[in-house]
């Protein structure tokens, strides 16, 4: 069953459309990037799911039907606008806001303090929200959505305000819960960070759906036919079937003529005595991939 | 249930459980008990209880039969001594034995005329308990029924009826005029504490910006009724605190100032002042979180709110007029509008009979007030939820609704 489905799902606020027949699903056990230009209706598409907006057509599903009050106990959620109650003490916030989630005040306890020991918090939890610095305030933040064990995680920017090393923990968090068993919804701009953490995405643009699958199909699909070689020896001037070698950062780029297959080059790299210690297809970055879907879709606005 | 409980208990006890408001709470309290004690201390000082000489030449006060004074600092007992020529007296008059000295002549019980001598003005209590001590020595007095001698020592007690039998009023009961006064005064306070700490609780949450997180774990209705019963119930702290300091001090009052042993509220009007003062109280806070959901900043919240503040209090600008003309054109004018009715229907019902059917047509205006502003509130709380550093413009708040 899916964590969340969304089917033909349409949003207009006055004159604009901000979510235009949007289908998606979200599955347990999964980190789902939702990511799409400024404007695009993400935002609108999350409060949408958590029952803040409702559609003006379409289905939504949350956690196998419409939302409950005893859903969204199940729900963890880190808006894109952060906030936290700024002139009580860290812990006193965090305890209401866990409250609020459903949890008994007895057992928020112990699960809080492993979460602010975890996150270097302990020392400042008498302290005011406003005292904290924002890297701080943005690990309460995080605590905030993750202390009562949502089974849906929806985080909007969760790495702003990090410096890496707690970049690097969060990410460890967020895959820890996707392998038992939450479903995740990531939306960011930081496409290294969906590179590196997402099963699927989907990039929405002015509220309809651009892409969607698996990072794989759809670096894939957008794969040039280039290829990416890292050799232990010079590369002869010229190979046959590239057209042209391009240097990356001690990486060598292939680019293929029309007729030419990658097999055929790697046999004619082995056969001219070229050592290798990697061959593998260029797959274009997400955040080119990002760059060109958007700018075909502004193109295709004003065309 | 629990997480409306939840709601409530972080609202009260964020307000309550503060300095800030530990500070006003007693500082009323205390000021008063400082201005009583002052007041004490003063009557202490002032008040001269060295004894009053006199010259009797009447011969009622030749053997006089004492007077019996409840003894207070107030009204201290003051002892009367007898002389026989006027420089003895005079003499201890100027040096101060005495604070002053009668000359009562012979013809006293015809001419009914008596001569006071002083340096200074002599105290109240001294001047009372001599005329009370011849009252007292008279020989017509002495001859009366003792029901009869008790009602001329207690004086004229003047009481006014309506003639359907409605209503009266008695001269000792001036503090009636007062009831009005001080439930108004309580009602504007604990409406003002608690609206006050409700717009800051609704304006923060826009400026915290945690609404978007709140709601999506309670409903707005959820949160917004947690937040208004949590800070009424400050504001009904402050007044119950208050009310009790009150009974305290009259109780304790009542020992030093006999009147305050005889104050109560009718029944009715009592009645009346919750019928009117529940309905007033949910407007004011649903006229507060509109005014919360609408503005983004405290300041500019406060500032309209203080408008508000200021209709509710116009009836205390026109007591005098009220309480010549308690049934007048701006008497009713004011007890219809539903901002000014609070005060101005407990002042109308302690100086005039108000019809039953007007006390009703008013309360259920407050009512049909009180909810439209709670739809209000409602709506503008939906609408101005999520709009960050935005003003919601009024005219928004009655759009085709967006929001869930």
């Amino acid at each position: 069953m899916s964590t969340i489905s969304i089917e033909n799902v349409t949003k207009q606020f006055g004159e604009t459309l901000a979510v235009d027949a949007l289908s998606f699903d979200v599955q347990p056990g999964e980190i789902f990037g939702l990511l799409g230009p400024n404007g695009a209706g993400k935002t609108t598409c999350i409060r949408m799911i958590l029952d803040i907006f409702q559609p003006d057509s379409g289905e939504i599903s949350v956690l196998g039907g419409k939302m409950t009050d005893e859903k969204k106990n199940r729900i963890g959620y880190l808006p894109e606008e952060r906030g936290l109650y700024q002139d009580i003490p860290l812990e006193r916030c965090l305890t209401f806001l866990a409250t609020l989630k459903g949890m008994p005040e007895k057992s928020i306890g112990p699960q809080l303090t492993e979460y602010l020991n975890q996150f270097d918090l302990c020392h400042v939890r008498d302290k005011k929200v406003k005292e904290l610095s924002k890297g701080m305030q943005q690990k309460a933040q995080l605590i905030s959505t993750l202390v009562h064990d949502p089974d849906l995680i929806i985080i909007d920017e969760p790495f702003t305000a990090l410096d890496p090393v707690n970049t690097e923990m969060v990410k460890d968090i967020l895959e820890e819960k996707r392998d038992q068993g939450k479903a995740i919804i990531m939306s960011t701009h930081q496409m290294n960070q969906v590179e590196e953490l997402c099963d699927r995405i989907l990039l929405i643009d002015h509220g309809h759906r651009v892409l969607y699958g698996t990072l794989q199909e759809i670096q894939t699909k957008f794969a040039s036919r280039d290829i990416l070689i890292t050799p232990r020896s010079p590369l002869p001037s010229t190979i046959d079937g590239v057209m042209e070698v391009r240097e990356l950062n001690g990486r060598f780029l292939l680019a293929l003529e029309e007729s030419a297959e990658p097999h055929q080059i790697l046999k004619n790299l082995i056969n001219q005595g070229i050592e290798l210690t990697a061959f593998e297809i260029a797959v274009p970055p997400l955040n080119e991939i990002f760059i060109q879907v958007v700018k075909i879709q502004e193109r295709g606005k004003y065309d | 249930m629990t997480k409306i409980w939840q709601i409530i208990k972080y609202e009260y006890s964020r307000h309550v459980f503060n300095k800030r408001f530990l500070f006003s709470l007693l500082s009323l309290p205390i000021l008063v008990v400082v201005m009583v004690l002052v007041t004490i201390t003063i009557a202490l000082f002032s008040t001269d209880t060295s004894p009053v000489g006199y010259i009797d030449h009447s011969g009622i006060l030749s053997e006089p039969k004492p007077i019996e004074i409840d003894d207070s600092i107030f009204n201290p007992a003051i002892d009367f001594v007898l002389y026989k020529a006027v420089p003895h007296a005079q003499q201890d008059l100027e040096a101060e034995i005495i604070q002053a000295y009668y000359i009562i002549p012979e013809g006293f019980p015809q001419q009914r005329d008596i001569e006071l001598f002083f340096l200074d003005s002599p105290s109240s209590s001294a001047q009372s308990q001599f005329r009370q001590l011849m009252l007292q020595n008279l020989d017509t007095f002495q001859g009366l029924d003792p029901q009869v001698q008790e009602r001329l020592q207690e004086g004229s007690m003047l009481t006014i009826e309506a003639l359907d039998g409605s209503r009266e009023m008695r001269e000792d009961q001036w503090f009636v005029v007062f009831i009005p006064l001080i439930a108004g005064l309580m009602f504007i306070i604990v409406v003002m504490t608690s609206g006050g700490y409700l717009l800051q609780a609704v304006v923060e949450e826009k400026e915290n910006r945690t609404m978007e997180i709140v709601i999506t774990s309670v409903t707005p209705t959820q949160l917004m009724i947690g937040k208004t019963i949590g800070n009424i119930g400050v504001g009904l702290t402050l007044l119950i605190v208050w009310l009790v300091f009150a009974l305290i001090g009259v109780v304790v009052g009542g020992q030093f100032w006999p009147f305050l042993q005889d104050i109560s509220i009718p029944t009715h009007y009592f009645v009346v002042m919750i019928l009117v003062f529940l309905p007033a109280f949910i407007m004011v806070a649903a006229i507060m979180s509109t005014i919360g959901a609408i503005m983004t900043e405290m300041q500019e919240a406060q500032q309209i709110s203080g408008l508000f503040s200021l209709l509710i209090t116009i009836p205390f600008y026109f007591f005098q007029p009220l309480m010549e003309n308690p049934n007048g054109f701006l008497a009713i004018l004011l007890s219809y509008f539903p901002l000014t009715a609070p005060i101005t229907i407990p002042m109308r019902m302690a100086f005039t009979t108000v019809p039953t059917w007007e006390i009703m047509l008013n309360i259920i205006i407050l009512v049909v007030f009180a909810s439209c502003a709670v739809w209000l509130s409602g709506r503008a709380f939906r609408m101005g939820m999520l709009q960050y550093g935005k003003k919601l413009a009024f005219k928004d708040i009655f759009r085709k609704h967006e929001a869930a």
